[in-house]
């Protein structure tokens, strides 16, 4: 029942809230990124990132160093800590845990299936897959030639499995097919965590419920923008969009018909929480509305961390790593350009 | 009388001989502003490619920051084999004054729809609107081509355009972000100016081979 958490949260999860309070701690701060903005070269950054958390991950590396070799490193420290807080946590913290690398193990699976599509070396894609989307059979997707065997050789023995009854069809793998099939697993796989969430109930249902919510909104933007002039009709469309959320099912009806930026922009602003999203761009403008969503995601990973015996640290936490380890990868990329001028375009700060 | 008649005729070579001077200094003057204009040309689009090509590496990063990286790395590339969608054709010029090859790009044609000669065409019309203003000193330059206009047929191949364009781009999704659609227009760009930079040295080089034959004439 909610309100309490507080007579037996720390019971089996009160250490691992604490380490993930710790690991909070220890993001970047202002000064941090202000120093790092500086940089004139990928080896200054090395060296301003040695005293922080991602110390020990770059010192060994040799210069030249390139941007997505300090992508991969501090990507390893964030495996690391997840990895520690999953082998100490029991259930159903556990499986909460496991939730949130899904979405990894959903890129990893398209990864493979479009690169074999393109006839490169699995070795090759295994490489540039994220860890945390890792697992045992994954090499074996290479030899699938539709969905169907997909699923029947590889998919059906991991947890992806039961979110591929929506997609499972003979039809040879195309661009179109994969993309379609990202977007439903990726679907299901929301709608799944979702109710996970709603069932545990308490803090944490209220609060993964916000930012669930969030995250199918805005992949619900993102899908209706990025699909503008492409060949997906209204109703595939309107099936890649998530069952809950704050544009269920009204904005959704609205998103599935729009042909362009303003008219997707006119239909969020009828939702209070967009509005202020959507008040930053100048109209027919969309290269800044990733960064204004940014924001306000972070915003709200760091209202998370105000509440206490709740799971929803946990995936804040994650997120907010995401988040940071894509600000040093914008960072570098400026700063191997030569471009620190446009710095400030896509860095979000947090807290 | 026939002193009269010879010393006519000596004003007459005379002045002959001036005119002819002078076209010849005229030609010189031409040949050396049409060499200063190629190379001011020259020097305006390798500025443009140059800020052209920073910002579709940025766009690139900025989308690969959208997407994820997963969605934008090299691992991606189509490793099939398929039919170039660009093509560069090069064609002798039939001017007097200029004997050399002409470049041109012929963008998004596909053999397949036969759409070859409309993509040719419409890359001319893009070059001549969108391409740098070109400074011309001379009066001699000759104005610039007039290419009419045509209502409906531009219609067809942009959408064409677009397909092809929207093609190229799914090898890494059917629905990406328009950064990465930006960052392709950068480099489609880009690459239109680097065929208008090659045709533009050709007439550099042409011109000023020309200035230091008169030169080494005037100096002999």
């Amino acid at each position: 029942m909610y309100g309490f958490e507080a007579l037996t949260f720390n019971v089996h999860a009160g250490y691992l809230e604490a380490i993930v309070r710790g690991h909070r701690a220890g993001l970047l701060t202002a000064a941090d990124y202000n120093n790092l903005c500086q940089c004139e070269t990928l080896d200054d950054i090395k060296m301003h990132l040695s005293a922080t958390e991602y110390g020990p991950y770059l010192q060994n590396e040799p210069s030249p160093l390139h941007t997505t070799t300090i992508v991969e490193k501090c990507t390893l420290k964030l495996v690391e800590d997840y990895k520690h807080m999953l082998c100490q946590a029991t259930e159903p913290l556990s499986t909460f845990l496991e939730y949130i690398t899904y979405g990894h193990m959903i890129d990893n699976v398209v990864l493979i299936v479009t690169g074999t599509l393109h006839e490169r070396d699995v070795q090759e894609l295994l490489e540039k897959c994220h860890p945390l989307g890792m697992f045992d059979s994954i090499a074996t997707l290479a030899v699938a030639q539709n969905m169907r065997e997909l699923y029947r050789l590889v998919l059906v023995d991991t947890p992806l499995a039961p979110y591929f009854s929506e997609c499972i069809t003979s039809e040879d793998l195309d661009d179109m097919n994969i993309e379609i099939m990202r977007n439903t697993l990726y679907k299901a796989y929301l709608e799944d965590f979702y109710r996970f969430c709603q069932k545990l109930g308490g803090a944490t249902a209220e609060i993964m419920s916000d930012l669930l919510s969030f995250e199918a909104d805005r992949r619900a933007v993102n899908i209706s923008i990025n699909s503008i002039g492409t060949e997906l009709t209204r109703d595939d469309r309107k099936k890649l969009y998530s069952n809950f959320g704050l544009l269920h099912p009204y904005g959704h009806e609205e998103l599935a018909v729009c042909e362009d930026i303003d008219q997707v922009r006119g239909v969020m602003e009828k939702y209070p929480p967009y509005q202020s999203i959507f008040s930053k761009l100048s109209y027919g403008e969309s290269q800044m509305l990733d960064k204004a969503f940014y924001e306000e995601e972070v915003k709200r990973l760091c209202l998370a961390f105000e509440q206490q015996f709740h799971y929803g640290v946990f995936f804040a936490y994650m997120r907010l790593r995401e988040q940071e380890i894509r600000n040093l990868m914008w960072i570098s990329e400026c700063v191997a350009q030569n471009q620190k001028s446009r710095v400030h375009d896509s860095v979000v700060f947090i807290f | 009388m026939e002193e009269q008649d010879q010393m006519q005729s000596s004003i007459e070579v005379e002045e002959l001989e001036e005119q002819q001077q002078r076209e010849g200094k005229r030609l010189e003057e031409e040949n050396v502003v049409r060499f200063l204009d190629s190379l001011d040309s020259y020097v305006t689009l390798l500025d443009s490619l140059s800020s052209t090509l920073r910002q579709g590496w940025l766009e690139l990063a900025s989308a690969r920051q959208s997407m994820g990286a997963s969605r934008i790395n090299g691992a991606l590339l189509d490793l099939k084999f398929h039919s170039a969608a660009t093509s560069l054709q090069v064609t002798h010029h039939d001017d007097e004054i200029l004997n050399q090859p002409h470049f041109t790009l012929c963008k998004w044609a596909s053999s397949k729809n036969g759409y070859g000669d409309e993509k040719l065409r419409e890359n001319k019309l893009q070059t001549n609107s969108d391409g740098p203003q070109l400074r011309h000193r001379s009066q001699f330059a000759g104005t610039p081509e007039k290419i009419p206009e045509t209502k409906g047929a531009p219609l067809i191949v942009d959408d064409q355009v677009q397909k092809e364009r929207t093609k190229s781009l799914s090898m890494f999704g059917t629905l990406v972000s328009p950064k990465l659609r930006a960052a392709q227009l950068s480099f489609e760009t880009a690459l239109e100016t680097l065929v208008e930079i090659a045709n533009v040295r050709l007439t550099m080089l042409s011109t000023s081979d020309q200035v230091r034959k008169e030169l080494e004439g005037t100096e002999g």
